[in-house]
């Protein structure tokens, strides 16, 4: 096997990488704007709800509520290991990503409301209006970060058999016996992933930057 | 009491949970039949008794040998890669019909698992050439000679465990080479003294050569191996057990053991 196939057979796992990153973080994101919402916005009984389901999932590494969702729960759900895993990794980080709309719908001034209010604006109109674009300029830093994280949580899959980026370095390593070049190779590749998605993200923060308020 | 009674309900959907795992009775041998099809999972890091080959495709001992069994069973075989941690959870939480991944019987396993009977049993052979005068009684013994072991194998290991690291063996008296038959020619040559490698390869081996001989052969670095089963499913169990006797009586393992461990 030369180099060029030992990298390729590595490479070729990004599609499960990708798969499974793109599915973890849109859902989590949704499910993290909606809870965040009612987090802010829903009274005190939500609140606290949702203070103890980003307690309880922000408190389980991913890995755990992976084998629970794939060898617990698979009597009554036929879960695949690539369902598993990305469901678990979009629950974690919808905790996380509530946390961080949260922390950008708060830091957006009162005033805001107050004044939105004043000039006719329903609340949900100055929600919507006033106070989330507003907020989803500020969660652009905190939220690349996340996505950086999923991208490489997203090789817990491995421990399933998802041939993964990890899983294929693992088993080209063992049959070849060159372990650091599969190893070195697997962590090229997932910078490459995380540097790109982070870059593009930091563009797009950019784009969207209000010009008087940089 | 509230907070209690919320325990105690929760307790109970668990251990109904639970009740209700273990007693499915029927055998998973009518489902295998009846899809045509047996899943089974291995982790494919273990040369040579599962690797990745060439193509990127799945191949070694027990993965000829499982292929064989499916054939036996008139079923199509679908492997899955694992890692081997996750192997024994994923037999007995039903995700896989049985592993095959070179296990050997342990007891803590037996409690989740069945194992099968063992399909195949290594033994480690000690080799000398025509030349040698010395006398081997206990394994300890090929300490006072050079000594060749193949690489990165279960014997290498069990060398550098057992004689190396303790200082019976200097480390410079031990010759590792990438392919048993190098080392058999460095015997044949007298650059070292004793060959130490798996006994079935080292007998077909010795067959081609004349000047060579087996001195000692015992287990030590390796046991029976078995195929990893669901736990209670006698019938599963009595089928795989029939087919791996019938590979052992015809040869089939056998030549499987040359093909794979005379390298």
């Amino acid at each position: 096997m030369d180099l060029g196939q030992f990298v390729s057979y590595i490479a070729s796992g990004t599609v499960y990488t990708v798969g499974v990153t793109l599915i973890s973080l849109p859902a989590g994101l949704l499910i993290g704007i909606i809870l965040a919402l009612l987090y802010v916005y829903g009274g005190k009984t939500a609140a606290r709800v949702l203070n103890l389901y980003s307690t309880i999932f922000r408190g389980i590494p991913p890995v755990v509520l992976l084998f629970i969702l794939f060898f617990a729960v698979s009597k009554g759900i036929n879960l695949s290991a690539f369902w598993a895993g990305s469901l678990s990794l979009g629950v974690v980080s919808s905790a996380y990503q509530m946390e961080i709309v949260r922390g950008a719908l708060l830091s957006v001034s009162g005033d805001q409301m107050m004044a939105a209010r004043a000039v006719g604006l329903s609340r949900l109109q100055a929600i919507r209006y006033v106070v989330i674009p507003q907020a989803i300029r500020l969660a652009i830093p905190p939220w690349s970060n996340e996505a950086a994280i999923i991208i490489k949580d997203s090789s817990l899959v491995y421990a399933l058999g998802v041939p993964e980026i990890l899983r294929r370095a693992q088993l080209i390593g063992a049959s070849s016996q060159k372990y650091l070049p599969a190893y070195i190779s697997a962590a090229i590749i997932y910078f490459l992933l995380v540097f790109i998605t982070t870059h593009l993200l930091t563009l797009l923060e950019k784009k969207l930057a209000i010009p008087s308020n940089p | 009491m509230r907070k209690h009674f919320l325990l105690v309900v929760a307790l109970v959907l668990v251990a109904a949970m639970l009740v209700g795992c273990t007693s499915e009775s029927s055998s998973l041998l009518n489902k295998i039949q009846e899809n045509k099809k047996v899943i089974v999972g291995t982790s494919a890091d273990y040369p040579p008794y599962e690797y990745l080959d060439e193509a990127g495709g799945i191949t070694g001992f027990d993965v000829e040998l499982m292929a064989e069994i499916a054939n036996r069973m008139g079923v199509e075989l679908e492997w899955v890669d694992m890692p081997f941690d996750s192997l024994v959870a994923a037999v007995s939480s039903g995700k896989l019909d049985m592993s095959i991944s070179c296990f050997n019987y342990d007891e803590e396993r037996d409690k989740t698992v069945d194992f099968s009977e063992a399909y195949y049993t290594t033994e480690d052979a000690f080799v000398v050439g025509s030349a040698f005068t010395g006398t081997i009684t206990v394994p300890e013994d090929i300490a006072n000679y050079k000594v060749g072991v193949q690489s990165g194998t279960v014997q290498d290991g069990w060398l550098t465990d057992n004689l190396v690291t303790p200082g019976l063996l200097p480390e410079a008296n031990l010759s590792r080479y990438e392919r048993v038959d190098q080392a058999a020619l460095d015997l044949a040559n007298g650059r070292i003294d004793v060959l130490m490698a798996d006994y079935v390869p080292v007998q077909a081996l010795v067959a081609q050569n004349p000047d060579l001989q087996v001195v000692f052969h015992a287990e030590l670095s390796t046991g029976p191996i078995n195929i990893v089963l669901p736990d209670g499913d006698t019938e599963l169990k009595a089928e795989i057990d029939r087919i791996i006797k019938e590979l052992q009586a015809d040869g089939f393992i056998d030549q499987l053991a040359v093909k794979y461990f005379s390298e």
